[in-house]
């Protein structure tokens, strides 16, 4: 062998004996490998499975004399107990032991030989020892080309002008460049022009947006809740957030901790809340016979998986069950990591309906606009009613006439003056609950349900416990204006108000009719309860039977200016409170409501003939209470009724003759609740948030990590591992003390993980290629000296994340020509040594936003909530619980923004991503796989959002693209690729041209129509003729489908 | 996400389809010479019983007590409480954990013993089930740890509890590959029964940590059988070879130029999938099945994307090739409504079920294929809400359940495991549900404590890290 040391040579050649090379042995690249692969996992770090109290983890052990006997000697290969155990051929004593299905390579045991004898030399894993520069090399590409050059292997020329526009251009921003662009460049000469391109596309919004596309798989975030029923959460303000930071080059370090710890900041802003959603990201179930605690745990042990494996490159998740098997993580400091995400206040139930608290406010426009555009409706319906209303009078006088000559000479009492509001519950009115004195009607709170029942013979209001109507605009009383309240009422053990005007949030200041236990009572309160006066029946009404109640209050803010009656009698009370002195006038925004009081304290009975006079009634106007106030009106003349008395008989005419009328005030009352719902449903995003202090979760090692198994003997403080460097002395224990630590400079993980994701966006494929692993099952990196050299770097820049991609994407490394040459695939087939640059497939999204953009359909527009373009029907009733939610196509313009804002639900991935190597986002990823399928074929091919694009791409031809199918074709090929096409290539997308101008123009081009008629929702630009457009569609979709178009070269 | 080993599998493919000319990739976009059906080159570890699985998933977890699990005493245990003694302070869910009273309930349908062993089974709802009985190991011991949906189902599908893991059926597409150069290894196809249900995820036959050509391929009843399948109106295929051959001829250009072996990848795939416009609609075409057999699997098997439908197209995939189908059937989830409810869903499941059975042994074809019959876990043998003469719910149990698999290596006319009086505890041969899957493993020649692939560092498997066995007493 003339050089190298390739994998695959040695495969093919140990069947004959095997390869000698001269290459000194690597402890850290060579034998640390072998050593964890094949005989830590029972000498290593986890003490419940050691064998022979040896372990070949640590230096001491591997070369202590143990009762004479030593594992590895220096330079001594008789002496190596290992090397006779690797070497034996007694069963008994060979290692790795056959059971164990484990065994040495004749290439590993070659290693460990020649390491032996070249004396054994051991260093610590390499990335726990602090990352450091060496004096000799400066830039990526010494590294690199001294790296290849060690293998024999040559750099490869510059890539072409075009190539490399449209490569820094994919992976800078996700997008192709555009035609002026691509010109630009070519026609630029200067010594900086590709530097130029290079500032130009960091500056971009878009950059941002690439970014986060590959922070989001690793932030597993999405749309939905993934478990259960995975229903709908608002998780994209914190989306957004990562877009802007990138695109405001936010330095690392801050962008780190405001995710991890956001919340903890001193005055933490909005923003820097929102970005501490991170860690909300996780799935969270609401299955209904689900162990809260159990899930509780199950999202903390993901928190502590996606922190440790983002940041800090290890698998911590492998020390949840038993101390970690390879990597020196115990599980008591499993669970020390752990105790930094166990105080978290969220819940372990959580919800399938939208956000779980902790949540914050963010401003939505969108849904403001839609606010706006509700209230104008419910405007609209409130001037409609009350026209109606000046017209209806018309006709009062007239009724009023009527039926009071069909009153007259009935037996009746007079009613008693002073009905301020009454609450009469009528069936005519559906939906409704109405003031018929002033004529208001209540909207329906959110959660609760409009609910009839019967009460002799007539309707009654159901309130069940959740369900209130609000009153808003409601006049101010003050404690010394007397009133009463009558009504029916029928509860079993009924708790909660009937009718309130109360704030609990100012100590409950205000006033409600109560239930407690059943008995009547009401709260007077200026400020509960220092100030403030409670009366409560003795006895509780019968149960689960209509009674009269009535109350009344003589303005004297004492108990005995209040009575309590039942069924019109007298009741004896009792006095919970009797120190009223101040106001009772809670803010005007407080409404008015029946059935509860804010917030809160619903009740659960049926109630009627709800009935407040402003003045104390007398005991024998009380039993007038129960007859009809308006018949007793009818007996009287019009004239000889008072205004209020006139409105009372008005809004009764209303409510029951007028049909018109009662339409009108029903889409009033619905408009209402619509604007209602949506105000008090704020546009929220998760956030972190911590018990207090005085709440802190005590945290336990959970034994075999079973959430129902904690060791209560000993209280687990929170801690980072001994093999990383230690906290400050005075490092509070919370998340934010964590969030920090991994930015000490002495830190040997966070630089060079957060580099190698870096990297691995730019080229391909991380230095270490198991960018989540940086423990010892991990890959060795490929340039050890390039990754420690970056990782100073990065720390050194203040964590500037654009000064580090722009040094990644100006080496001339980057720059090569991805052309295989000759030789490449047999020097280096996986181009670990770069000496070509990597072509490979773009990333699903940018298929996707690539079709767009060269169709020039692509909405620009950033941010909001996901949006839902094309799927195919069905994919989500399949799977949805119940069969529910239904996937509902978005339409116009949100078919077409960029797919970072593709609505994600995670059961059921959009099917153009997930085809295409996406991930469900169940969990965290860092590294997506690349395949190759005619699954993508297909889609690629077939999916309605691609040949709209390649409709699209077809216009823009005609339009932009010259007169002749040559001209129009070349146009197209050269968006797509930035280059002209050959004459073969030409010939080719000819062929397809003519052949379809043929079938297409057929039958009076019904195909084509067909076609055309299929390729999306847009329109057409109609004066196209139908075959030209669909034969040019044809060939906009060759394009779309080329392998050039789909990959970054 | 660890890949180190699968960049080596990728890369040993491509090579391959270098060295090797164009020869065709398979479905799954591994190399596919003639000789070499795709899979991992140290596969199968020894000689396999069986080629292939037909996996039939009773999502929401079908009570085994109706079913499967009667004993005569069950009838005296009607309506009493069930004893502290049996539950044993094992925890339930939250939907069943706050009644006050948890009384037994025996089967509301008639019981028969049949087959030559004169097992237990429900003749009223599971005739058909009953007469194969001599065909079937019929486990009555399975269990599993978790007892609510989400985590069960992705538990007994994928190993493990935890996200991200690979299905089966993406295990074994990865290990041993497609039998077919025109359809993928594994399909999954889905029906309901008497609703909807319980909630299916993707991940259930997602592809995990392995490359996700390994996915399950999701093969429905409509126009689209496979996603994006069909050609857009106006494209007839004459229209989409000319537009092929221009796509070919132009990426082989580019691979002259630039040398990329994944272009050639590439040009394969788009034959691949032109090849699969027309192998998957004459597959899913069960017109051209003869009467008889509509026949023999039951009424329902002319409703496209019924059960009994599915049966049939699982029995025409596993003769061109499919390694592994897995059907499911939604709606088991029978916290009330039990009685009416189960009828309902044996009534569409029973029938094709053990018609599947019979046509691939007459096929002979049933010697070298898994029918695997079950759910993610049982139910209680007490009440759920009201039990009234006539109706009652059963909650969640995943102390033990039914399952019943036939042909390919596993025993005929054998029932195994046994549990107590109340179908509560196992008393006898416990079958973890990752023994299950062991021992599918095992039947395809696969040793599944080596069937391994590192992920985060560790040597990830189907069956999980507790030291799953195969349940050598079932093997034939």
């Amino acid at each position: 062998m003339k050089r190298k040391f390739l994998l695959f040579s040695i495969v093919s050649l140990v069947t004959g004996g095997f390869v000698i090379s001269a290459e000194k042995v690597d402890f850290a690249r060579d034998i640390r490998p072998i050593l964890s692969d094949k005989c830590i996992y029972c000498h290593g770090p986890d003490e419940a499975h050691r064998e022979a109290n040896l372990r070949l983890d640590l230096k001491e052990d591997a070369f202590a004399d143990k009762d004479g006997v030593t594992a590895f000697r220096k330079g001594d290969l008789a002496n190596s107990e290992a090397w006779y155990r690797i070497i034996t051929d007694d069963e008994d004593e060979l290692m790795p032991p056959p059971k164990s299905n484990k065994s040495l390579t004749a290439e590993e045991k070659d290693l460990i030989k020649r390491w032996i004898e070249s004396g054994a030399e051991w260093t610590e894993h390499w990335s726990f020892v602090p990352p450091s520069q060496s004096e000799e090399k400066q830039s990526i590409d010494q590294f690199v080309k001294d790296a290849a050059a060690k293998k024999g292997l040559e750099p490869s020329p510059k890539a072409d002008k075009t190539t490399l526009i449209r490569r820094a251009t994919f992976d800078l921003t996700g997008l192709p460049p555009t035609q002026k662009e691509v010109q630009d460049f070519l026609a630029d000469e200067s010594p900086d022009a590709y530097e130029k391109v290079v500032d130009r596309l960091l500056k971009s919004e878009h950059f941002g947006e690439r970014m986060a596309v590959y922070w989001l798989d690793a932030a597993r975030y999405g749309d939905t809740s993934v478990m259960h029923a995975d229903g709908p959460r608002d998780m994209w303000p914190w989306r957004d957030w990562v877009v802007n930071a990138y695109n405001t080059n936010q330095p690392f370090d801050q962008f780190s901790i405001e995710q991890i710890a956001g919340d903890l900041l001193p005055d933490a802003t909005p923003e820097q809340r929102i970005a501490s959603g991170f860690n909300r990201n996780h799935p969270s179930s609401d299955e209904g016979g689900a162990i809260p605690e159990e899930l509780r745990v199950s999202y903390v042990v993901d928190r502590v998986k996606t922190t440790s494996n983002v940041w800090l490159g290890l698998s911590m998740e492998c020390s949840q069950c038993h101390d970690h098997k390879y990597d020196p993580i115990s599980q008591k400091e499993y669970f020390e990591f752990y105790a930094y995400f166990n105080n978290t206040s969220d819940p372990g139930m959580q919800t399938r309906k939208g956000n779980q608290t902790p949540v914050i406010e963010v401003p939505d426009p969108a849904r403001d606009l839609r606010l706006k555009e509700m209230e104008a409706k419910l405007e609209a319906a409130k001037a409609k009613v009350a026209a109606h209303r000046e017209k209806a009078r018309g006709g009062l006088e007239k009724w009023f006439a009527a039926a009071s000559a069909k009153e007259k000479g009935k037996p009746g009492k007079k009613q008693p003056e002073g009905l301020k509001h009454w609450f009469p519950i009528s069936a005519d009115e559906k939906d409704i609950v109405r003031d018929s004195v002033t004529g208001k009607t209540g909207t329906l709170e959110k959660g609760g349900k409009f609910l009839h029942s019967d009460r002799s013979g007539g309707k009654a209001l159901n309130l069940n416990g959740s369900t209130a109507f609000l009153f808003d605009g409601w006049p101010q009383y003050e404690a010394d204006q007397p009133f009463t309240f009558t009504g029916w009422i029928k509860g079993n053990n009924a708790n909660g108000a009937v009718i309130s005007r109360m704030n609990s949030g100012n100590g409950y200041r205000g006033y409600d009719i109560w239930m407690q236990g059943n008995r009547v009572s009401t709260h007077i309160i200026h400020a509960w309860s220092g100030d403030a006066l409670k009366v409560v029946a003795k006895e509780p009404l019968k149960k689960n039977q209509w009674q009269h109640v009535a109350l009344t209050y003589d303005g004297s803010r004492k108990q005995e200016g209040v009575k309590i009656f039942v069924d019109g009698k007298l009741v004896e009370h009792t006095v919970e409170a009797n120190t009223l002195t101040k106001t009772v006038k809670p803010a005007d925004k407080i409404p008015f409501r029946i059935g509860s009081r804010t917030k809160g304290a619903n009740v659960k009975c049926e109630v009627d003939d709800l009935r407040i006079y402003d003045r104390v009634l007398a005991e024998d106007e009380i039993a007038v209470t129960k007859t009809d106030p308006v018949e007793g009106l009818l007996k009287q003349e019009w004239t000889s009724l008072s205004d209020s008395q006139q409105n009372l008989v008005f809004n009764y005419y209303l409510a029951k003759e007028d049909k018109t009328y009662q339409k009108l005030s029903t889409e009033e009352s619905k408009q209402a609740k619509s604007v209602a719902d949506l105000q008090q449903k704020p546009t929220t995003s998760m956030v972190m948030g911590d018990n207090p202090p005085d709440k802190m979760r005590k945290t336990f090692i959970l034994d075999r990590g079973q959430y129902d198994a904690p060791k209560e003997e000993e209280e687990i403080m929170a801690g980072v591992p001994a093999v990383l460097p230690s906290l400050p002395e005075d490092a509070a224990p919370n998340r934010l003390s964590l969030a920090n630590w991994l930015f000490a400079d002495e830190h040997p993980l966070t630089a060079r993980v957060t580099i190698n994701q870096l990297w691995q966006i730019f080229f391909g494929k991380g230095i270490v290629s198991t960018p989540a692993d940086f423990g010892s099952q991990g890959a060795f990196p490929t340039h050890p000296e390039l990754l420690d050299w970056l990782a100073v770097e990065f720390r050194e820049s203040g964590w500037d994340v654009k000064k580090m991609v722009r040094q990644m994407v100006m080496s001339e490394t980057y720059q090569q020509s991805s052309k295989v040459r000759v030789n490449d695939l047999e020097d280096d087939p996986e181009n670990k040594f770069l000496a070509r640059a990597p072509r490979f497939r773009l990333q699903a999204e940018f298929i996707r936003d690539n079709a767009l953009a060269l169709s020039g359909t692509l909405n620009r527009k950033m941010g909001g909530p996901g949006v839902k373009p094309y799927q195919p029907p069905g994919l989500w009733a399949e799977v949805s619980l119940g069969g529910n939610p239904k996937f509902v196509q978005d339409k116009g313009d949100k078919l077409y923004r960029r797919s970072l804002y593709t609505y994600w639900k995670r059961s059921a991935p959009p099917p153009s991503m997930q085809i295409f190597d996406a991930p469900t986002r169940e969990i965290c990823v860092l590294k997506r796989p690349r395949t190759n399928t005619p699954l993508q074929a297909l889609a690629a091919m077939n999916d309605v959002q691609v040949m709209e694009a390649a409709r699209h791409f077809a216009e823009r031809m005609i339009r932009e693209g010259g007169d002749s199918p040559e001209s129009r074709a070349s146009y197209a090929f050269e968006l797509a690729t930035a280059r002209p096409p050959s004459g073969n290539e030409m010939a080719a997308m000819l062929n397809v041209y003519q052949y379809g101008k043929e079938v297409f123009a057929a039958e009076d081009a019904k195909a084509a129509k067909e076609l055309l008629q299929w390729a999306g929702e847009s329109s057409r630009d109609e004066s196209i003729a139908p075959d030209e457009h669909a034969a040019l569609t044809m060939v906009a979709s060759l394009i779309l489908n080329l392998d050039e178009t789909l990959t970054r070269e | 996400m660890n890949h180190t080993f699968l960049d080596r599998r990728d890369f040993l493919g491509r090579s391959c389809s270098l060295l090797g000319g164009a020869a065709l990739a398979s479905l799954n976009g591994q190399s596919a010479n003639a000789a070499s059906p795709g899979g991992i080159p140290d596969l199968p570890h020894f000689a396999p019983k069986a080629k292939r699985v037909i996996y039939l998933f009773m999502a929401g977890g079908p009570s085994h007590i109706d079913m499967f699990d009667y004993k005569p005493a069950m009838r005296k245990l009607h309506g009493t409480e069930l004893p502290d003694s049996i539950r044993n302070g094992q925890r339930i869910t939250g939907m069943t954990s706050g009644q006050s009273s948890f009384p037994c309930v025996a089967p509301m349908f008639e019981f028969e013993r049949v087959g030559e062993r004169g097992t237990w089974m429900n003749t009223e709802v599971i005739p058909h089930t009953a007469k194969i009985a001599d065909k079937i190991t019929l486990i009555r011991s399975m269990n599993t740890e978790a007892i609510n949906h989400d985590p069960a189902i992705t538990y007994i599908n994928t190993g493990t509890q935890q996200f991200g893991h690979p299905s089966m059926g993406s295990w074994l597409s990865y290990g041993l590959g497609s039998l077919s150069d025109n359809l993928p290894a594994y399909v999954v196809m889905i029906s309901v029964g008497s609703k909807p249900g319980q909630a299916l995820y993707s991940r259930l036959w997602d592809s995990g940590f392995l490359p996700s050509k390994h996915q399950g391929v999701q093969f429905r009843s409509g126009k689209d059988p496979v996603l994006y399948l069909n050609n857009p109106p106006g494209v007839d295929p004459n229209m989409r070879r000319a537009m092929l051959d221009g796509l070919a001829s132009m990426n082989q250009e580019r691979f002259d130029t630039i040398g990329d072996p994944e272009i050639q990848t590439r040009i394969s795939q788009y034959e691949m999938a032109f090849r699969m416009q027309s192998s998957v609609p004459d597959l899913m075409d069960v017109e051209k099945e003869p009467d008889h057999i509509f026949d023999l699997y039951g009424p329902e098997s002319r409703n496209k994307g019924s059960f009994a439908a599915n049966c049939i197209l699982a029995r025409r995939m596993a003769e061109q090739g499919v390694r592994f189908v897995q059907l499911f059937h939604r709606g088991w989830d029978q916290h009330g409504n039990l009685p009416k409810d189960l009828r309902k869903n044996c009534e569409s499941v029973d029938q094709p079920a053990a018609a599947l059975v019979k046509d691939l042994e007459e096929r002979g074809m049933l010697e070298d294929t898994v029918v695997i019959f079950g759910g993610e876990f049982g139910r209680t043998i007490y009440s759920q809400g009201k039990l009234t003469e006539d109706n009652h719910g059963r909650d969640h149990h995943g102390r033990c359940f039914s399952t019943w698999v036939a042909g390919g290596g596993f025993k005929e006319g054998f029932d195994y495991g046994e549990t107590d009086d109340y179908a509560y505890n196992i008393v006898k041969d416990p079958v973890h549900i990752n023994d299950l899957n062991a021992t599918v493993l095992h039947n395809l020649g696969i040793n599944h404590e080596r069937f391994s692939v590192k992920y985060q560092g560790l040597d990830s498997r189907l069956t999980g890290v507790e030291g799953a066995h195969v349940v050598k007493d079932i093997l034939a």
